[in-house]
């Protein structure tokens, strides 16, 4: 094997988020400072809280049937924004592999009926098609499904790191020769499962979320869903694709601490930077910038931060770190997936994104909270790291095609 | 997968199925399904239902009180795996041990439960200790914390071939370095909405609906299927690496070696088959079917296309069947459980799963 065989290159991106569809879309409203967190009333009743949420409007214009649950839309249209950005038909992608991160599946198509009579409710009309929606499975089927592509499919479910891992498994795929492509990554809507869900664990901040900040107080769910077309270096060059990013360095680990709360010293986060950095052969000095996590919860963002602060340590001047999340929230499943795409832009065009809302951040001498104005310097290598319930996480470095 | 990669070996196995907790092969023995007493709005049905037992009567020290049965079936099924591989977790970097889970349908009990919760109180009147529970990764995430993992911890699913998929990416993290041992897991339980939707969708067998015996009943499994639960786990471990506990190397039973697997939803099995297997021929087949009974099933047909009419198939058993893309390992376990004694088998088998019109899963093991 030569290195182009095992180098991972990223060759397509596509993003359907809150800014709308396109890569292009979301550097341009993020460069804006702009914040797609919005006041919301009508998720459930009774609920009241702060979204965002993908226009209808994008959807609607895909002309989808209705045998596909919002999660799978949302899949769909990312998937498809991936293969046109990548520059090629889709006769290319036959033989790829899709491994689709999700935590929600089709519990947008499903309500208390099912498990209250579930024989009536699979009997009404549209019923069996609802429900057939509802495994997690379903989302990397309705991707392959739409776009006829035969290779691997998988789903992945990790909780918030879904979205991350799905790209780290997608890497191991192609360094077996599993596929010739895949595309990887995360979907996942705003539902009232999950509203409720993290509403009754408290987790929610009602107003626009301010991570790594002292006051913070909670997050803000959003949705979306981001893919990425990755494949070695040897198949891109054959095809002579046009390289956006290396893959420089995965890992995976788990804090094997706590069900929904991370470790509080950040270890197992920690543990997983120095495994990804390891793969890459890198420094932590190299480590030009980190999306970070960053939720907004009072457990997670000084776990977050603590994290750094151990696996930089040493590191010549404080790791630039932001979270994204305050511009259009967590996309759960997506969430990962959605901040890899953010973390190739910033490696692209060298402007490193402010965390909105940050104005007394966590003490924290190894850390450079990035806040206020876009910083704009060459970034050879940036990383996305991201941790979900059950103790997940997954860090992923990127490196520019240049290099 | 390239062929020259470090080998990965089966080392011990667990499982909570309706033959009950165990630890190693399951001993062959005749399974019958039992009526289903526990939903009174349906007129009697039959299902391959996991015994109600209590967890910590096994794993001394278990607790499971708010956990559903799916993840405390995988905490069992993990601890049992482990001592069956003869593995003091206390001697090992828990650090290198990784877990995969395999699922269809998640934690469904509690998702429905969280539903119920939200018709009666509302949606802002939800349990929070519930709500963590609903995640399909939750199993995966109760055995990392368990028995303190904290390798990568990944739970997968596919419509068909789910199980399979989460040895093959067991077997890749290990080969990649990314851990030196796996608890790879399999499993779904069944529910009053799971079995629901198989009967409106017409896709149970007559036997669900009578008490026959199913040995009289096999004929008609070709029209249907009968729902089952269970979990199912094997240890994983990659030795040339070094492994967690390459001190014992020596000592180390091995059921089965992995050897390379594919999977794919479309294509043609056989010539994929065939560049897995690198020219040669397995000797046993374990067919992890798609619902109709090896002898007359497209996966048999396959088998005998790739192996030839001398090699040992093994079709699908009834219950693993029942658990549809989660069964593999049951599949893997039942097979090998199922090996006639009279004609030991050797050398290379192949575990192959089938779905019409949903392509293929391979996975080609070596058998000591």
């Amino acid at each position: 094997m030569t290195d182009s065989h095992k180098t991972i290159v990223v060759t397509g991106v596509g993003v359907i988020s809150p800014y709308g569809i396109g890569l292009d879309c979301l550097q341009a409203g993020m460069l804006s400072g702009r914040s797609c967190l919005e006041p919301t009333k009508d998720m459930y009743p009774g609920f009241e809280g702060t979204t965002a949420e993908v226009q209808e409007s994008v959807l609607r214009s895909k002309d989808f049937c209705s045998r596909y649950s919002r999660t799978d839309q949302l899949a769909i249209a990312a998937a498809q924004d991936a293969m046109v950005n990548s520059g090629c038909d889709r006769a290319t992608f036959r033989e790829s592999g899709v491994l689709m991160a999700n935590t929600v599946g089709g519990l947008t198509e499903i309500d208390a009926g099912i498990a209250k009579d579930p024989a009536a409710w699979f009997r009404r009309p549209g019923g069996l098609l609802r429900g057939s929606s509802f495994p997690i499975a379903h989302v990397a089927d309705a991707v392959g499904d739409h776009f006829g592509i035969r290779g691997p499919r998988c789903a992945i479910s990790v909780a918030c790191a879904s979205g991350a891992m799905a790209i780290a498994l997608a890497a191991n795929m192609l360094l077996d020769g599993a596929a010739p492509i895949i595309l990887a990554g995360g979907s996942d809507p705003l539902c009232p499962f999950t509203l409720s869900g993290f509403n009754s664990l408290r987790a929610l901040d009602p107003n626009p979320c301010s991570p790594f900040d002292q006051n913070r107080n909670g997050v803000n769910l959003g949705e979306g869903s981001a893919v990425l077309v990755l494949e070695t270096l040897a198949g891109a060059t054959a095809r002579n694709a046009n390289v956006l990013a290396v893959l420089r360095g995965w890992a995976m680990t788990n804090d094997a601490f706590h069900t929904t709360a991370p470790h509080k010293e950040g270890s197992g986060l920690a543990d997983c930077i120095h495994l990804s950095m390891e793969m890459a052969e890198v420094s932590g000095d190299e480590i030009g910038y980190v999306n970070a996590h960053g939720t907004g919860t009072p457990l997670n963002d000084i776990a977050e931060a603590n994290a750094y602060e151990t696996a930089f340590r040493g590191r010549n001047r404080p790791i630039p770190v932001s979270s994204t999340k305050s511009y259009f929230g967590h996309c759960l499943g997506a969430a990962g997936a959605l901040e890899a795409a953010i973390t190739i832009m910033a490696v692209r065009s060298g402007a490193l994104l402010p965390t909105l809302r940050l104005t007394n951040p966590i003490e924290s001498p190894g850390v450079d909270w990035l806040r206020g104005e876009v910083k704009r310097q060459p970034l050879p290598l940036a990383m996305s790291a991201s941790s979900g319930f059950g103790g997940s996480n997954t860090v992923l470095i990127f490196g520019s095609g240049r290099s | 997968m390239t062929p020259n990669l470090p080998p990965v070996t089966i080392t011990g196995i667990g499982s909570v199925s309706p033959y009950g907790p165990l630890a190693g092969l399951i001993p062959p023995r005749p399974l019958e399904p039992s009526a289903i007493t526990a939903w009174t709005s349906v007129a009697p049905r039959r299902a391959f239902l996991v015994q109600p037992f209590r967890p910590s009567s096994v794993v001394p020290g278990l607790k499971t009180r708010r956990l559903d049965r799916l993840s405390a079936w995988a905490l069992v099924a993990s601890s049992l795996a482990i001592q069956d591989a003869g593995i003091d977790l206390s001697q090992l970097d828990r650090s290198r041990v990784a877990v995969v889970f395999a699922t269809g349908f998640g934690c469904i009990e509690l998702t429905e439960a969280f539903y119920l919760s939200a018709a009666a109180n509302g949606w802002n009147g939800t349990d929070p200790s519930t709500f963590p529970e609903t995640l399909a990764s939750a199993p995966a995430g109760h055995v990392s914390l368990f028995h303190g993992l904290r390798g990568p911890n990944v739970t997968v699913s596919n419509k068909h071939f789910a199980g399979e998929n989460a040895l093959i990416q067991a077997a890749s993290l290990l080969r990649h370095g990314q851990a030196d041992l796996a608890i790879v897991l399999a499993g779904d339980a069944l529910t009053q909405s799971l079995y629901s939707w198989y009967e409106v969708a017409d896709l149970l067998s007559p036997a669900c609906y009578n008490s026959d015996p199913l040995a009289q009943a096999d004929s008609r499994i070709p029209n249907g299927f009968i729902p089952s639960e269970g979990v199912a786990a094997v240890v994983m471990e990659s030795y040339d690496r070094g492994g967690v506990r390459s001190d014992l190397r020596s000592d180390v039973r091995s059921y089965a070696r992995f050897r390379s697997g594919r999977w794919a939803a479309g294509g043609h099995p056989a010539e994929v088959i065939r560049q897995v297997l690198g020219g040669s021929v397995p000797s046993l087949t374990i067919c992890a079917g798609n619902g109709a009974p090896c002898a007359s099933s497209p996966t048999t047909a396959l088998a005998r296309e790739i192996s030839g009419d001398d090699a040992v198939v093994i079709p699908p058993q009834a219950f693993a069947l029942g658990l549809a893309g989660s069964g593999a390992l049951f599949h893997l376990i039942l097979g090998l459980s199922s090996l006639p004694s009279s004609r030991p088998v050797s050398g290379q088998a192949l575990l192959l799963g089938t779905a019409a019109h949903s392509g293929f899963a391979a996975v080609l093991l070596e058998l000591p």
